[in-house]
């Protein structure tokens, strides 16, 4: 049994968002809930998550990803049990875990470094993505060294260690990636081919333990960070302008028209002053 | 009265006609041959675009597989009957050096944008855009684009073969510093067709147009 407080280090990381933030002095922006999504990356272990003592998952899976639900601005104890064990004997628990307001958090359940279970909070980049780019993050959140993340053969993160990430927006598209150990050409876990969407976030989470042969990767998406182009230049000609179909002609003589009898009368009214 | 205007009329108001008329007849042809016809339907494209998705129960567990590729339904040709127009259309996406959408450089080509929701889409706006015309090819295929009415029909085939019957419910006009592109763009709201190309007032200097003209269509009734 382990405990991590590291879910307090979220007040920082998201410090930005909530800026001025303690909510009551700032009423023109009441500060909205976050969406909290949990991964599972405990090999072996299907869990029961109590959040505040009340059971929020059941027999959530080991490599399955809950969520996003909305949790406001607050404090939360967070529990995870065996399948059907009662809350005071928990496998893992969090006190007091700190979740912002108006951020994107996933909650990790795995395996610190050295093969402990822990819950790592991360905060995740919803920026919106540039045009037919996609961008792909990668956690270390497995019991096994530091590593390198090579895509189409070369190494596109250095020296990512457990608990943290590495990030990039990179074309859309399918790209064939693999973990080595740090520096070297020792495949951890070997390629796959990642179809990063344009506009969305693919979050990979390298989970497992080296040293019970178990590494693995977790996939969470987030959706929906698109931009549009920049614009829909579609015409260099200038031929329209150089055609008056007779359709407009006859609307430019009803026009006249108007505006002829508009004229004669405006000038009957001036003529009686 | 009728005998005052009568006679007030003999008063001058001749010759100044004579001058209001060809006046307003300049006017009147100098607006026609560079406005583009009024927008129409705009209530309805904002209603499409605004469509709320349906709500879901409970917190969803999703296996966390590597993302696999996307079924996608590529538009293939684009049908306007009352244009008589049929255009192959490219799956294209943004243009490396201007970020801009990729219109296919053959003006008598359409492009689909194939970051954005396929044939297939339950949701999302389709986006076709091509050429109103080229100052090296002339016309383009969307060279009367802006003659479509709420009503009009479009088919688009798509690369499985099927094809899909849209009926148009909104034209718009807007400078291009002003069109809402992420309304165009949404990957949300109720599934829509929206054909895109230029028009308006024309740059001679720099060999632009002011204005894009936007169609909406929705799925045609069956």
């Amino acid at each position: 049994m382990r405990i991590r407080r590291t879910l307090a280090g979220l007040a920082v990381a998201a410090a930005a968002t909530i800026g001025a933030g303690t909510v009551a002095a700032t009423p023109a922006h009441a500060a909205g809930p976050s969406k909290v999504s949990v991964v599972h990356g405990i090999p072996g272990q299907p869990v029961d998550v109590y959040v505040n003592g009340a059971k929020t998952l059941d027999n959530f899976q080991p490599s399955t990803v809950a969520g996003p639900l909305d949790l406001p601005a607050g404090k939360y104890d967070i529990v995870l049990v065996k399948p059907g064990d009662l809350v005071s004997s928990p496998i893992l628990k969090v006190d007091q875990a700190a979740v912002p307001a108006d951020a994107n958090i996933t909650l990790v359940a795995h395996l610190s470094a050295d093969g402990k279970p822990a819950v790592t909070p991360f905060v995740n980049d919803v920026s919106k993505i540039a045009a037919g780019k996609a961008r792909l993050v990668v956690r270390h959140t497995a019991a096994a060294p530091a590593v390198d993340v090579r895509a189409g053969g070369q190494p596109v993160f250095k020296g990512l260690t457990n608990p943290n990430e590495a990030k990039a927006d990179l074309a859309a598209g399918s790209v064939s990636a693999d973990v080595v150990l740090a520096g070297t050409t020792t495949v951890a876990i070997p390629a796959a081919n990642l179809n990063l969407a344009e506009g969305t976030s693919t979050i990979v989470y390298a989970v497992g333990s080296a040293e019970g042969k178990t590494l693995g990767v977790v996939a969470q998406k987030i959706e929906g960070l698109h931009s549009t182009p920049g614009g829909v230049p579609s015409g260099t000609g200038g031929l329209l302008e150089q055609r008056t179909p007779w359709g407009w002609y006859a609307v430019a003589a009803v026009a006249v028209i108007a505006l002829a009898g508009g004229g004669a009368v405006a000038i009957r009214r001036r003529a009686h002053v | 009265m009728h005998a005052r205007t009568g006679a007030l009329r003999g008063h001058g108001s001749g010759a100044r006609r004579a001058l209001v008329v060809p006046a307003a007849l300049l006017l009147a042809l100098g607006a026609c041959s560079q406005d583009p016809p009024p927008s129409v339907g705009g209530a309805a494209a904002s209603a499409l675009a605004s469509s709320p998705a349906a709500a879901s129960g409970g917190i969803p567990v999703q296996a966390g597989a590597l993302p696999g590729a996307a079924a996608t339904v590529a538009p293939e040709q684009l049908r306007i009957d009352r244009l008589k127009l049929t255009a192959r259309v490219d799956a294209v996406g943004i243009d490396a050096a201007t970020g801009d959408f990729a219109v296919p450089p053959s003006v008598d080509e359409v492009g689909w944008y194939r970051y954005g929701p396929g044939l297939e889409a339950t949701a999302g706006s389709i986006v076709i855009a091509g050429h109103v015309d080229s100052a090296e090819q002339g016309k383009g295929a969307f060279f009367r684009l802006r003659e479509l009415a709420p009503g009009d029909a479009v088919t688009v085939t798509g690369g499985d073969g099927v094809r899909r019957a849209f009926t148009v419910v909104a034209r718009e006009i807007f400078a291009k510093t002003a069109v809402p592109l992420e309304r165009y763009f949404a990957r949300d709201g109720a599934p829509r067709l929206t054909l895109i190309t230029c028009g308006g007032p024309f740059d001679t200097r720099t060999r632009h147009y002011r204005d894009n003209v936007v169609i909406t269509a929705q799925p045609a009734a069956r």
